[in-house]
């Protein structure tokens, strides 16, 4: 396991993403409420750049619980792939669509003002 | 430098040993890609100087209004994309726009496609507009604009001259002008919102001219809300339903239609494909009509075959592919398709568009591959491999 720095905190603005490139790999680091996340940027469909967009965004849900009623829920947890907007749970990985996908998840640690990924 | 061990240099290769053939899989980067599918786009200002007079003056007054999802009042009229639904925040820009050739190169390059054949965006639609010189005319003004701004053998990008099927006669008179441009290769069929289907008579002059200047036909459709079949699909409330059926449903529709009116009798040296439509509906239709057929052939005595004898001269593109779990699945709907008349396209660049890889992904042989990404389209076209035309 490897660390490397990726840059400043203040580069990782809360509520947003950004792809960066580290040791040959390209990984979307996240920031939701001030917690950082690293998905890789390659979507499983198609492979196309997962993280590209950056945007954050929630989704509707509908289950037993809501009475099968729509839920706008997961707000700002949610990430889309650019090409056809297959849906993506940033904190667990998990693809929404495809229940049997869940993306490998990159630890992103704070260390002072510096963010680093380790993998 | 350092040696890379065999497993590496095989990774780096990026060969896959076909499961299923004694063969490794070509390159995708080594296959010629000629993609079928591909969307300029044209708004009311790029058009408005190669349009005729009084219609010209409509399109300046309506060149600034704003864009949204191919829904341009007095252009492109029409919902096509959720606007009879809850619009909600979302992740994902769904409307990709191409604006220039260079950009269509460009974004081609980068998903491997070397030849494409261009179709509009807006224009799709063309068949809702109820003023039908309006509509000819915009016609008239896609394929002066398309041919002076888009389409280049150069770059590898081939135009099919749009047919306004509100004014058949008209658009014969588009396809023989524009028959002998080395960069035109097609005539389109708008499907979307057509009343009536492709098969009517009053077509004939369209068939008449493609067959005589040696063009396929390709229908080409798009999701739309429109009071005519199979685009009355208000009953559906989700665009989830209606995006599934309606492409589909319109290809079948007017693939019937034309089977059954007899277009491939009468115009027997008429090549004719259909785009956009997936490729799993074609041995449900061609089984079903022959089905219909054993009891009913009286109603279609000009036919000297049963229906898919005429389907299976039929070309038809793979996109949106069918993308089952295991793709053994998609390899036989291709098998039963045609593997000589499926033709690789993408969609570029809308939101449901296929990368090549997909298609070559599929556990099939080099030589179906290559047909399907490419020689298919050469032949359907007659070009060759730079993308110029052989039957000038």
């Amino acid at each position: 396991m490897q660390e490397y720095a990726v840059g400043k905190i203040t580069e990782y603005p809360q509520g947003s993403g950004k792809v960066i490139k580290v040791a040959g790999r390209e990984i979307g680091i996240f920031n939701i409420r001030g917690r950082l996340y690293g998905l890789p940027n390659t979507c499983p469909h198609q492979m196309g750049p997962l993280c590209a967009s950056g945007k954050l965004t929630g989704t509707l849900i509908a289950t037993k619980d809501t009475d099968w009623q729509r839920q706008w829920s997961y707000d700002g947890e949610v990430i889309q792939c650019p090409w056809h907007g297959l849906e993506f749970h940033v904190p667990t990985g998990q693809c929404l669509a495809l229940r049997s996908v869940r993306l490998r998840r990159y630890d992103v640690v704070v260390d002072g003002e510096e963010v680093k990924v380790r993998f | 430098m350092e040696r890379s061990s065999p497993i590496r240099k095989e990774r780096n290769m990026a060969t896959v040993v076909s499961k299923q053939m004694q063969e490794r899989k070509e390159r995708l980067e080594d296959i010629l890609v000629v993609d079928c599918d591909v969307h300029v786009h044209e708004t009311p200002g790029a058009l408005l100087p190669y349009c005729d007079m009084p219609w010209q003056k409509a399109l300046e007054a309506i060149q600034y209004l704003p864009e949204e999802s191919y829904n341009i009042p007095g252009f492109s009229p029409g919902e096509s994309s959720g606007g009879y639904q809850a619009q909600f925040p979302t992740g994902h820009k769904t409307v990709r726009k191409v604006l220039t050739a260079e950009q269509m190169r460009t974004e081609l390059s980068a998903i491997q496609v070397e030849i494409a054949i261009l179709f509009p965006d807006q224009l799709l639609k063309i068949a809702v507009l109820t003023q039908c010189d309006y509509a000819a005319a915009l016609g008239r003004a896609y394929n002066a604009w398309l041919l002076d701004q888009c389409a280049s053998v150069q770059h590898g990008l081939l135009a099919c001259i749009l047919a306004c099927p509100q004014n058949p006669v008209d658009a014969a008179r588009e396809i023989r002008r524009y028959a002998k441009e080395p960069a035109v290769v097609g005539v389109y069929l708008p499907c979307a919102g057509l009343d009536p289907l492709w098969g009517h008579r009053m077509y004939d002059p369209i068939y008449e001219a493609a067959q005589e200047m040696d063009l396929p036909v390709l229908l080409h459709s798009v999701t739309v809300t429109h009071p005519v079949f199979p685009f009355n699909n208000h009953g559906f409330d989700t665009e989830l339903a209606r995006h599934a059926l309606s492409h589909t449903f319109s290809i079948m529709a007017n693939v019937t239609s034309m089977v059954t009116t007899g277009v491939p009798v009468r115009f027997p040296n008429l090549r004719i494909a259909t785009v956009e439509a997936g490729v799993s509906w074609v041995p449900f239709l061609r089984n079903r009509l022959d089905k219909e057929y054993i009891g009913k052939r009286r109603e279609v005595p000009f036919l000297e075959q049963k229906p898919s004898f005429y389907m299976k001269q039929f070309w038809n593109g793979t996109q949106p592919v069918e993308e089952p779990e295991n793709l053994e699945e998609l390899a036989t709907f291709i098998q039963l398709s045609g593997e000589d008349t499926v033709l690789f396209a993408s969609d570029w660049p809308h939101d449901d568009f296929d990368h090549p890889r997909k298609v070559h992904q599929l556990p099939v042989s080099n030589e179906t591959l290559r047909k399907i990404l490419g020689e298919n389209a050469l032949r359907l076209f007659k070009i060759d491999a730079q993308g110029r035309r052989v039957n000038l």
